[in-house]
C-alpha cells in the first residue's frame, strides 16, 4: 500500500503537474480512504476468525497491489523528486543532507501527531479500546469495526508518508518497499508494537546499528545484514516481547 | 484394525503395479525434429515476466517484435515463419526448469532461444544438451557459455561476457590512469563477480590495483554503507558493477558523501540512458559526467543514431508490433539484435533444417551486417572460440548522452 | 469407530489407485507437473500438522525445504549418495532443525510467530550464499545427468518395467506423498494429535489437562519440518537444480496459502491445495500475460477464495460428504 500510494503521488506530480506538497496531501487523503476501504471490503469479513485467514488475505492483497502497480506503471525505475533542497550541511564534521534532515523532521512530526491523537482525542481513545478489548468497548458504544477501519486508514497514510520519503533515495519501482518491509517490522518490534515513540526509537537504533554493524564488522558485511535484522526480531520476541517501550501483556492462565 | 491396514497396503501395491504397467505403454519416441515444419519454426524461451527482474522482459518482447516483422515482410526464414513463445519464470531458476521442460516436452519447440538469466540457463543446460535441444543465444553475459562449450555443444551465448567487459575496463584504466586506485561496488553473485574478475585480469600487468571491493545483496534496501566504505578506502576511481537501481543509488550516495572520484565506471547493464538520467538527478549529480561504460548495441536514445536507418527500422518495428512497449528501453534493441542473429543462423542452417544442422552451423559461424549492433563489431565463432560477440566500444557520458570513442576493443578468451 | 476407519481406508485405497494409474492417461510432461503436486502435498501435510492442527502459523517452511534440498544435493554431489538414499537424511536434518527452531519459537504465538518464521525464510538465501564453500553458493548445484540422479538420462528399471524421467519422478513423489499422508493420519488420530488440537483450541485448557505446551509445539515443529525436508529433497530431485533462489520467500508464502486453500485442520483437501500452488500461477498467466496482470489475477482469486470458502477445499469436501449421507 505504501508503494502504491507513492506511485499515486508520482503520477500526480509528473503527469498532472501538481507541485509536491499539494500532491503529498492529496496522496495522504487517498491512501487513508484506500486503507479504510481495504479494511471494510476485505479484512472485515475475516477478522473475527483465525488469524491465519487475515494473513492469507493480506498476502493476496500484496500480490494484487504489486501486480496492479506493474500493470499500470510498468516495472521501470523512476526518479522521484524530493521536496527538500539538495546539498548538505556540516554538523560537527559530519555532512548531513537536507533531505535526511527533512525526512527525520517529517517522521518525528508524524509520530508526534499520531501519539497525540491516540493519547488526547476521544477517537484515539476509542481506537485503543477497540484494540485492547473489543467486546467491552462495544458495550460502551464504541463502533469497533469502524475503529479498526480507521486503524487501517491511518496505517495506510503513514505507509504513504514512508514511501514518499524513501522514494527519492531508493527510486520508485513496484518492489521498492519490499526490502524496507522486514527492517520496518524489526524496528516496530524492537520499539514495542503498540508504541509510536517506540517505533521511532526502534527504527533509529536498528537503522544506525545495522549500518554500523555492516560497515565495521567484517563477518556481517552486507551479506548478513538481513539475517542480523532477523536475529534482532527473534531476540526481541524472546527476551522482551513488548519491545523497549511497549506495555508488557500478562496472559492470565 | 491391523488387517484393514494390511488390506490397504496390498491394494496400494496392486495399484502401483497396475499403474506402472499402464504408464510404460505411454512412451513414444522417434521421428523428425520437433518444432519445425515446411513453413514454420517454433522457438521457446523463459523470461522474467513477473518478479524482481521483470524489467528485463523487454529482451523477449524486442525479439518477439522482430520476428513478427520478419514474418510479415520476408515470410520468415527460408519460407518458414518463426513463432517465439516465451514463458514466465519469475526470475526463479526453480521455475525456469519446469517451464523449459514444458517448452521442450509439451510445446515441442525446435530450440530454446534468448532465455534470460545466468542461473536460469545453467539450471537447464545439462537437460537441453542431453536432449540435444539447441540452447541459443542465452541472454546472460556469464563466461561459462563460451568456456564450457566443449562440454555443452548445444549451448551458445551472445553478448560480450561480463569478464570480457571487466577486462576492457581494466585495460583502459591501465592505459589512461596509470596510478589509479580502484574501488569496486559489485553485486554479490556471478554477474558482479565476473565483472570484478575481468577487471582484475585486465589490470594484471599494470600498476593499477583494485584496493577495495564491496559486495551488496540483491535483497539490500540500499548500498549506503558499501559506498561509505569504498570512499573511506581512499580510492580515486569508482567502478559500479550493479543492476540499474543499485547503480543509481551508488551515484546518489557517493554524491551525498561528497566523494568525487576522478574516474567512474558503470557497467553496461546499468548504463541505459534512462538510468543515467535518473542517476544524474536532473543535472544535480555531477558524478555521472564522464562516466565510462561499454556498448555493443546502438542505444535508441543516442542522438547520434537519430537518422540511422537501422534505428528508424527499430522504431517502426516497435511502433507496429509492440506499440505499448517503451521504445527507449535499450533492452528491446538487445532482443532484436539477438533475434536478427538467430534468424541469420537459421537461414544458414539450410532448407533442410534440423537441430544438428543448426548446431553445426553455430560451430563455425560468421554473421555480418547486424543493423542493431555498432558498426564493425563481428559476430563469429570458430575453432575453440565460441564467444559470438567479443568486441565492444567504450563510451563516455557527456551532455546527457552516451558518445562512443576510440576504436573497437576486442577480448580474446584465453 | 471401526466402520468409519474402514470407510476412510477404502477411500484412501481408491485414491491411491487413481493416483497410480494417472500417468497412463496423461502425457509425459503433465506427469512431471503432477509430480510437483505430489511434492507440495508432502510439504502441505507437514505444514498442516503445524498450522492447521497445532495452530502455529509458519511463514518459513520454505527454509526447511531448503535444508532438505541442500542436504540432498550436498550428499549427492560431494559424497556420491544415490538420490533416494538422501531422502531419509533430508528428513532427519530438517526435522532436527525444526526441533531446534521450535524450542525458542514455542514461546511465540500468532502474528509474532508468523513474523519470526517470515524472517527465517528471508534470511535463509543470504545464509546459504554466505557459506558457499559448503553449499555451492549463488551459482547453485546442478543435479541433472549425474550418476546419482536416477533416470535423468536413461529410463530406470522397476520390477522389470522401464520408467522415463518424468514418470519416475511422478511415482517417487506420489509414493512419498501417500506414505506421508498415512503417517500423518496415524499421528493425528492418536494421543499426539489430540495434544496438537488441544494446544490449538486453547492453550490454557491444554495446560490444565497436563499437556506440556513446549513439548507439543516443539514436536509439531519437528514433524512438520521433517515433512518439509522430504518435500525439499524431492523438489531438488525433480528440479535437478539447487541454488538459494530456488527456495525464495514466495515459496514459504505459497505453502501457507496452500494449506488455507486446502482447509486447515483436515487432511482431506491437501491435494486441492497442492494443485492450487502448482497450477494457479499458470492459469493466471493464461488470463493475461501483460506485466503484472497474472499477479493481479492470483491475488484476486486468492482473496475471493478465502472470503467465499473460508473452510477451504476440505470444507467443500465435508459439505459434499454431508449431502451424500442424506
Amino acid at each position: 500500500m505504501a508503494m502504491f500510494s507513492t506511485y499515486i503521488a508520482w503520477t500526480l506530480t509528473t503527469n498532472h503537474g501538481i507541485s509536491y506538497w499539494p500532491a503529498f496531501a492529496i496522496t495522504l487523503v487517498v491512501s487513508f480512504l484506500g486503507g479504510v476501504g481495504v479494511h471494510q471490503a476485505v479484512i472485515r469479513p475475516v477478522e473475527r476468525g483465525p488469524q491465519i485467514r487475515v494473513v492469507i488475505i493480506t498476502i493476496g492483497l500484496l500480490l494484487l497491489l504489486n501486480g496492479l502497480a506493474f500493470w499500470i506503471w510498468s516495472g521501470e525505475v523512476r526518479a522521484v523528486s524530493s521536496p527538500f533542497p539538495a546539498g548538505t550541511i556540516d554538523i560537527g564534521g559530519v555532512a548531513i543532507s537536507w533531505s535526511d534532515i527533512g525526512t527525520i523532521a517529517v517522521c518525528l512530526s508524524s509520530v508526534l501527531v499520531v501519539s497525540a491523537f491516540f493519547r488526547f482525542t476521544k477517537i484515539g481513545l476509542a481506537m485503543r479500546a477497540a484494540a485492547v478489548n473489543p467486546s467491552e468497548a462495544r458495550l460502551v458504544g464504541v463502533r469497533v469495526p469502524w475503529m479498526l477501519g480507521l486503524g487501517w486508514g491511518l496505517a495506510a497514510t503513514l505507509g504513504a508518508i514512508a514511501g514518499m520519503l524513501t522514494a527519492p533515495n531508493v527510486f520508485l519501482d513496484p518492489n521498492m518497499m519490499q526490502a524496507v518491509l522486514i527492517y520496518a517490522f524489526a524496528a516496530a518490534l524492537l520499539g514495542g508494537i503498540d508504541s509510536p515513540i517506540g517505533a521511532v526509537v526502534g527504527g533509529l537504533i536498528l537503522g544506525v546499528g545495522l549500518n554500523l554493524l555492516g560497515t565495521y564488522v567484517d563477518f556481517v558485511g552486507s551479506e548478513l545484514k538481513l539475517p542480523a535484522a532477523l536475529l534482532v526480531i527473534l531476540g526481541v520476541l524472546l527476551l522482551r516481547p513488548a519491545g523497549l517501550f511497549g506495555k508488557t501483556v500478562v496472559k492470565k492462565v | 484394525m491391523n488387517r484393514k491396514l494390511i488390506m490397504t497396503c496390498v491394494s496400494l501395491v496392486a495399484a502401483l503395479a497396475l499403474g506402472v504397467t499402464a504408464a510404460i505403454a505411454g512412451t513414444v519416441r522417434g521421428g523428425a525434429d520437433p518444432g519445425v515444419t515446411d513453413n514454420s519454426i517454433l522457438l521457446g524461451g523463459t523470461a522474467p515476466l513477473t518478479g524482481p527482474a521483470s524489467q528485463y522482459a523487454s529482451v523477449a518482447r524486442g525479439a518477439e517484435a522482430f520476428f513478427k516483422y520478419l514474418n510479415a515482410t520476408k515470410g520468415g526464414v527460408n519460407g518458414r515463419k518463426i513463432t517465439y513463445k516465451y514463458s514466465d519464470d519469475a526470475y526463479n531458476p526453480a521455475q525456469s526448469v519446469p517451464v523449459t521442460r514444458q517448452l521442450v516436452e509439451q510445446d515441442k519447440v525446435f530450440a530454446v532461444f534468448n532465455s534470460l538469466g545466468t542461473a536460469h540457463n545453467v539450471a537447464v543446460r545439462p537437460y537441453l544438451n542431453a536432449m540435444k535441444v539447441p540452447q541459443l543465444f542465452v541472454a546472460s553475459g556469464a563466461t561459462t557459455w563460451g568456456r564450457d562449450y566443449s562440454q555443452y555443444p548445444y549451448t551458445i551465448g551472445f553478448q560480450p561476457s561480463y569478464q570480457a567487459e571487466g577486462w576492457v575496463y581494466g585495460k583502459y584504466l591501465a592505459r589512461t590512469a596509470p596510478g589509479a586506485k580502484i574501488a569496486v561496488l559489485f553485486q554479490n553473485d556471478d554477474y558482479g563477480k565476473d565483472l570484478l574478475g575481468g577487471l582484475k585480469r585486465g589490470l594484471q600487468r599494470s600498476k593499477v590495483k583494485v584496493i577495495a571491493a564491496q559486495p551488496y545483496e540483491v535483497t539490500s534496501p540500499d548500498v549506503a554503507s558499501q559506498i561509505a566504505k569504498l570512499k573511506a578506502s581512499g580510492a580515486d576511481t569508482l567502478a559500479i558493477f550493479a543492476t540499474p537501481t543499485f547503480a543509481i543509488q551508488a551515484y546518489q550516495f557517493a554524491n551525498k558523501l561528497g566523494w568525487k572520484p576522478k574516474h567512474v565506471i558503470n557497467n553496461a547493464v546499468a548504463s541505459a540512458s534512462t538510468t543515467m538520467q535518473i542517476a544524474s538527478s536532473a543535472g544535480q549529480n555531477k558524478l555521472v559526467n564522464s562516466t565510462i561504460s561499454i556498448q555493443f548495441l546502438k542505444d535508441p536514445t543516442d542522438p547520434k543514431w537519430k537518422n540511422d536507418p537501422a534505428m528508424k527500422l527499430y522504431r517502426s518495428i516497435m511502433k507496429k508490433y509492440a506499440p505499448s512497449a517503451n521504445a527507449s528501453d535499450p533492452l528491446h534493441v538487445y532482443g532484436m539484435a539477438s533475434a536478427w542473429t538467430v534468424s541469420d543462423a537459421l537461414k544458414k542452417a539450410g532448407k533442410n533444417l534440423t537441430r544438428e544442422s543448426l548446431r553445426k552451423t553455430l560451430d563455425t559461424f560468421t554473421s555480418a551486417g547486424n543493423p542493431f549492433m555498432l558498426p564493425g563489431i563481428a559476430v563469429k565463432t570458430a575453432g575453440k572460440d565460441h564467444y559470438p560477440v567479443e568486441q565492444m566500444l567504450l563510451q563516455k557520458w557527456q551532455n546527457n548522452a552516451w558518445s562512443s570513442f576510440g576504436g573497437l576493443w576486442g577480448y580474446r578468451a584465453s | 469407530m471401526s466402520r468409519a476407519t474402514l470407510k476412510t481406508l477404502a477411500v484412501f485405497a481408491a485414491l491411491s489407485g487413481v493416483v497410480f494409474v494417472i500417468p497412463a492417461f496423461v502425457n509425459d510432461f503433465r506427469a512431471q507437473q503432477f509430480a510437483y503436486v505430489g511434492v507440495y502435498v508432502v510439504a502441505l501435510t507437514g505444514l498442516n500438522i503445524l498450522t492447521g492442527y497445532t495452530g502455529q502459523i509458519s511463514l518459513g517452511h520454505g527454509a526447511f525445504m531448503a535444508i532438505g534440498g541442500y542436504t540432498t544435493s550436498i550428499l549427492m554431489i560431494d559424497h556420491g549418495v544415490k538420490d533416494i538414499a538422501t531422502i531419509p537424511f533430508a528428513i532427519v536434518v530438517a526435522g532436527v532443525a525444526g526441533v531446534l527452531f521450535g524450542l525458542p519459537a514455542a514461546r511465540l504465538s500468532g502474528l509474532y510467530l508468523a513474523l519470526a518464521t517470515f524472517g527465517v525464510a528471508l534470511a535463509t538465501p543470504a545464509v546459504i550464499k554466505k557459506f558457499e564453500g559448503f553449499t555451492g553458493g549463488g551459482t547453485g548445484v546442478n543435479l541433472f545427468g549425474t550418476p546419482e540422479l536416477t533416470a535423468s538420462l536413461t529410463p530406470v528399471e522397476i520390477i522389470g518395467f522401464g520408467l522415463d524421467f518424468n514418470n519416475w519422478l511422478y511415482y517417487l513423489c506420489w509414493t512419498l506423498a501417500l506414505v506421508g499422508y498415512v503417517v500423518a493420519w496415524l499421528i493425528l488420530r492418536g494421543r499426539t494429535g489430540r495434544a496438537f488440537r488441544a494446544v490449538r483450541d486453547s492453550e490454557t485448557a491444554a495446560v490444565s489437562s497436563g499437556i506440556s505446551l513446549t513439548r507439543t509445539k516443539v514436536l509439531a515443529f519437528g514433524i512438520s519440518a521433517a515433512y518439509a525436508g522430504a518435500a525439499g529433497s524431492l523438489f531438488a530431485i525433480t528440479t535437478t537444480f539447487v541454488n538459494p533462489d530456488t527456495y525464495p520467500v514466495t515459496l514459504s508464502i505459497f505453502l501457507l496459502v496452500g494449506i488455507v486453500v486446502a482447509g486447515l485442520g483436515s487432511l482431506k483437501g491437501l491435494i486441492a491445495g497442492a494443485i492450487f500452488i502448482q497450477f494457479m500461477p499458470l492459469w493466471a498467466q493464461n488470463v493475461s500475460k501483460s506485466p503484472g496482470a497474472p499477479a493481479v489475477v492470483y491475488g484476486v482469486a486468492l482473496i475471493l477464495l478465502i472470503l467465499v470458502l473460508p473452510g477451504g477445499a476440505s470444507g467443500v469436501i465435508a459439505r459434499l460428504q454431508q449431502l451424500v449421507r442424506r
